[in-house]
C-alpha cells in the first residue's frame, strides 16, 4: 500500500513537473516606486515644495482585477493583491513589487488592465467576510467611516522648514467607489512558450502628490477631506507608467 | 482563474508528506518507559463547534488540529497543569489568568527564575489571529507559540523531553490524550498533540457580542452621549470633532490589527536605537524596528498595565500619550501627532473604549480551572 502510494507520488510530480515545462509562457510584473524619476526607498530624503522635505515611511496599494487583454476576451489574472512598496534597501526597491503569472496561453495579447482599489462588489464586504489568505482580510485597509477598504496608502514624514526635522507625519489613504479607478495599457504583450516577459510598472509619488499641501492637511480621514483624496486619485494616471 | 490551481496531486502529496511526518513523530519513546497500550479506552472524537459573535471574521481551524470537545478538555487542563514548569510552580495560567482577562495585571510576569522582559498578553480571540503572536510575532501559529512558554528559562524552564515523560507516565493524561487524539499507546503523547490541544482551548476564549459596543451595532442599544462622541473620534466619523486616529490601528470588531506599528513610546533619532526593537528583532527589517503587535482593547479596564511593557498604570495615562503624540523616532506612525483632544473630549473617548468591557469571560464555567 505504503509503496504503491509512494510511485503514484513520484508520478504525479513528474507529471506535474512536465506539464509545466512546455504549457506557455511567463508574465512578471514589477511595481516600482519612484520619485522623481529616480527609484525610491523608505527614509530617503527628498524634496518637496521648496523649502519642504519629504521621507517616505509605507507605500502601499490594492491591485484588483489584473487581466491579459485580447481581440475577443479578456484573461484574468488575478482577483486582488496588495502591492507594498516599502522597501528599505536599494537592491528591493529596484526589483519592485512582483507579480508572477505562470502557464500563459502564449500568443500576442493587444493590452493589460488592472484596479487600484478594489471594484465595488468586493469593496461591499467587510475584512472580516474574507479569508485570512485574501489581502482584503487586513482590517488595517478598511476605514469604517468611509464604509470601504482603503485602496491606497502613502505615509510618511515632512520637514517643514528645511532644517532636517521631519516632525510632522502624514498619512494619505484613498478609498470609497467612485474613487476606484481602472488602468488599462493598449500595448501589445507577446507571451512566448517557456518564455518570461517583463513590464515594469513604476509609480512616481511626487506626481502622486502634485498639488497637495502636506503642511497644512497631513491626513485625509476625515469627511471633509474629500477634495484632497480625488486630487491624489486623479494624479495616479500621470504617475504611473509602463515599461517592456 | 482556473489554469493556475493546483493540480489535486499536490494536496495528496502534500497529505502523503505530513502522514509521514507525523509518523516519525510516534516512534519517539521514553527511555526506561514501559509502554502502555489505550486501545481499550474509547476515541469517538465529538467536532466543537464554536460560537462566533456577529461581524467577527471566521474562525479558520487548522486542517491537522481541528477542534473537538475532548480536544479543548485536554488543552484546558494542559493550560492549568504546573507540572508543564520544571519546578511545578507555573502554568500558563500563572501569567494569563480568567479573573484579569487572562493576563496577570504585571508590567512583568514572574516566571521559575526572575521576570519576563515584557508584559503578558491577553487571550481573548487569540483564535481570530492570523498574523503572528507575541508582542513581535515571533510565532507564527498559536501552535508554534505554547512551544515557547515551556523551555522558556525565566517562564517555565522545563524541556519539552521531561514534560512528554510525565505526561506519559500520568495515567488521566494517557486516557486524556487519546480521547482527544485517538493514540494508541502512551509512548505517542508529544509536545506537537499537548501544543495542540493547548491551542485548541485558547481557540474557544472567544469575547464578542455581549459588550454594550456590540449590542450598539447590532442596534440593540444606543450609546449615551459620551460613548457616542468618543465613539465619533475613536473612528474619525465626525468632521466637527477632532480625529482620535485610534481606528486606523485598533479595528473592529476585534479591536487590534493584523499589523504591527510604531506608536510612539521609545525616543530614537534612528531606526536602530530602540531599547526593544520588537518586529524588527525578528524581520531584520531596520524599518520594522520599534514596532509591535497591535493588541486588542477589549476589556481593556481589566488589563492594566498597559503596551509592551507595561508603562502605563491607567487608561488616563495612555490617552495623555496618544494626545501628546508620543515620542519621536523615524518610522513612528504617521497617526501619532498631537491629537488636540479637551480634556472632556478625553474622558469621552475613554467612555467609548469601556464600552468593549465584556466581563462575562471572567467568570465562564468553560475557562475555569478544571483541577
Ligand atoms: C511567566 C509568565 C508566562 C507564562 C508561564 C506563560 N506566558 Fe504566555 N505570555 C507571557 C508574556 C510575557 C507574553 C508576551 C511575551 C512577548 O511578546 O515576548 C506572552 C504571550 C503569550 C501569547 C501571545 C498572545 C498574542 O496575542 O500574541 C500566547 C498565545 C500565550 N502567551 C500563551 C501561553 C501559553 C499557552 C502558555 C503555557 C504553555 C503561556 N503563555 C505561559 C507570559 C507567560
Ligand atoms: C499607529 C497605530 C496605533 C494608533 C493610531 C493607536 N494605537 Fe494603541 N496601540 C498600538 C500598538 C502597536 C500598541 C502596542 C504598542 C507596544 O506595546 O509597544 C498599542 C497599544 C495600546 C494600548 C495598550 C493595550 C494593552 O493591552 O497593553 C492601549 C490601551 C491603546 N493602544 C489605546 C489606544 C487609543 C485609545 C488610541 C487612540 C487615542 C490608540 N491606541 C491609537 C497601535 C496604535
Amino acid at each position: 500500500m505504503k509503496i504503491q502510494a509512494l510511485c503514484l507520488s513520484v508520478l504525479l510530480l513528474i507529471g506535474l513537473n512536465s506539464c509545466k515545462k512546455d504549457t506557455g509562457g511567463t508574465l512578471t510584473l514589477h511595481f516600482k516606486a519612484f520619485y522623481d524619476g529616480q527609484s525610491l526607498r523608505m527614509f530617503d530624503t527628498k524634496p518637496f515644495t521648496n523649502p519642504e522635505q519629504v521621507q517616505f515611511t509605507h507605500l502601499s496599494f490594492m491591485v484588483s482585477d489584473l487581466q491579459l487583454l485580447d481581440q475577443s476576451a479578456k484573461v484574468n489574472l488575478k482577483d486582488v493583491e496588495l502591492v507594498d512598496l516599502s522597501f528599505d534597501d536599494a537592491n528591493s526597491a529596484d526589483g519592485g513589487y512582483t507579480i508572477t503569472i505562470d502557464n500563459l496561453p502564449a500568443k500576442s495579447y493587444s493590452g493589460l488592465s488592472f484596479g487600484i482599489g478594489v471594484p465595488a462588489d468586493m469593496n461591499s464586504k467587510k475584512p472580516a467576510d474574507y479569508p485570512s489568505s485574501s489581502p482584503l482580510s487586513n482590517s488595517s485597509y478598511y476605514w469604517v467611516a468611509w464604509d470601504s477598504f482603503i485602496f491606497m496608502k502613502t505615509e510618511g514624514r515632512i520637514d517643514t522648514i528645511g532644517n532636517g526635522s521631519f516632525d510632522t507625519g502624514f498619512a494619505f489613504h484613498t478609498g470609497t467607489d467612485n474613487l476606484y479607478r481602472i488602468v488599462m495599457a493598449n500595448i501589445p504583450i507577446l507571451i512566448e512558450d517557456g518564455k518570461n516577459k517583463n513590464i515594469d510598472i513604476d509609480l512616481d509619488y511626487k506626481k502622486v502628490l502634485d498639488g497637495i499641501d502636506i503642511k497644512s492637511n497631513p491626513q485625509n480621514h476625515n469627511p471633509k477631506d474629500s477634495l484632497q483624496i480625488k486630487v491624489l486619485v486623479q494624479n495616479l494616471s500621470n504617475a504611473l507608467t509602463l515599461v517592456q | 482563474m482556473n489554469f493556475l490551481n493546483k493540480a489535486p496531486g499536490f494536496y495528496f502529496i502534500v497529505m502523503m508528506c505530513c502522514i509521514g511526518l507525523y509518523r516519525c513523530h510516534d516512534t519517539i519513546d521514553s527511555p526506561g518507559v514501559a509502554d502502555v497500550d489505550l486501545t481499550h479506552i474509547p476515541y469517538q472524537p465529538i467536532p466543537y463547534l464554536p460560537d462566533i459573535p456577529t461581524g467577527f471574521p471566521a474562525l479558520e481551524q487548522p486542517v491537522d488540529n481541528p477542534m473537538t470537545i475532548d480536544g479543548i478538555r485536554l488543552g484546558r487542563k494542559l493550560f492549568y497543569d504546573p507540572i508543564l514548569s520544571i519546578d511545578s510552580t507555573i502554568s500558563c495560567s500563572s501569567c494569563h489568568q480568567q479573573p484579569k482577562s487572562f493576563t496577570d495585571q504585571l508590567d512583568f510576569s514572574p516566571g521559575v527564575s526572575g521576570n519576563t522582559h515584557r508584559s503578558s498578553i491577553s487571550l481573548l480571540n487569540v483564535a481570530f489571529q492570523y498574523h503572528g503572536f507575541f508582542w513581535d510575532g515571533r510565532a507564527a501559529t498559536l501552535e508554534l507559540q505554547a512551544l515557547q512558554p515551556i523551555e522558556n528559562v525565566i517562564e517555565m524552564g522545563e524541556s519539552w523531553e521531561n514534560v512528554e515523560t510525565k505526561l506519559r507516565r500520568n495515567s488521566g493524561y494517557q486516557s486524556d490524550f487519546r480521547k482527544a487524539f485517538g493514540i494508541e499507546s502512551a509512548s505517542m503523547i508529544n509536545r506537537d498533540l499537548a501544543t495542540k490541544a493547548i491551542s485548541q482551548f485558547e481557540r474557544t476564549i472567544i469575547s464578542g457580542g455581549n459588550t454594550r459596543y456590540d449590542r450598539f451595532v447590532r442596534g440593540e442599544i444606543f450609546l449615551n452621549d459620551n460613548e457616542t462622541n468618543g465613539y465619533l473620534m475613536f473612528f474619525n466619523v465626525d468632521p466637527v470633532l477632532p480625529d482620535a486616529q485610534c481606528g486606523h490601528c485598533h479595528t473592529a470588531p476585534l479591536f487590534g490589527t493584523t499589523d504591527y506599528f510604531n506608536n510612539g513610546l521609545q525616543e530614537s533619532a534612528d531606526l536602530e536605537g530602540f531599547a526593544d526593537k520588537g518586529l524588527g528583532a525578528i524581520t531584520g527589517k531596520a524599518s520594522d524596528n520599534g514596532k509591535f503587535k497591535t493588541p486588542t482593547l477589549r476589556n481593556l479596564v481589566f488589563t492594566a498595565p498597559y503596551m509592551h511593557d507595561g508603562r502605563f498604570t491607567t487608561i488616563q495615562q495612555v490617552v495623555e500619550h496618544y494626545t501628546s503624540g508620543g515620542k519621536f523616532s523615524p518610522n513612528k506612525s504617521a497617526f501619532l501627532n498631537n491629537l488636540h483632544l479637551t480634556e472632556s473630549q478625553k474622558s469621552d473617548l475613554i467612555s467609548f473604549i469601556l464600552t468593549l468591557t465584556d466581563s462575562s469571560v471572567l467568570t465562564n464555567p468553560a475557562y475555569k480551572n478544571p483541577f
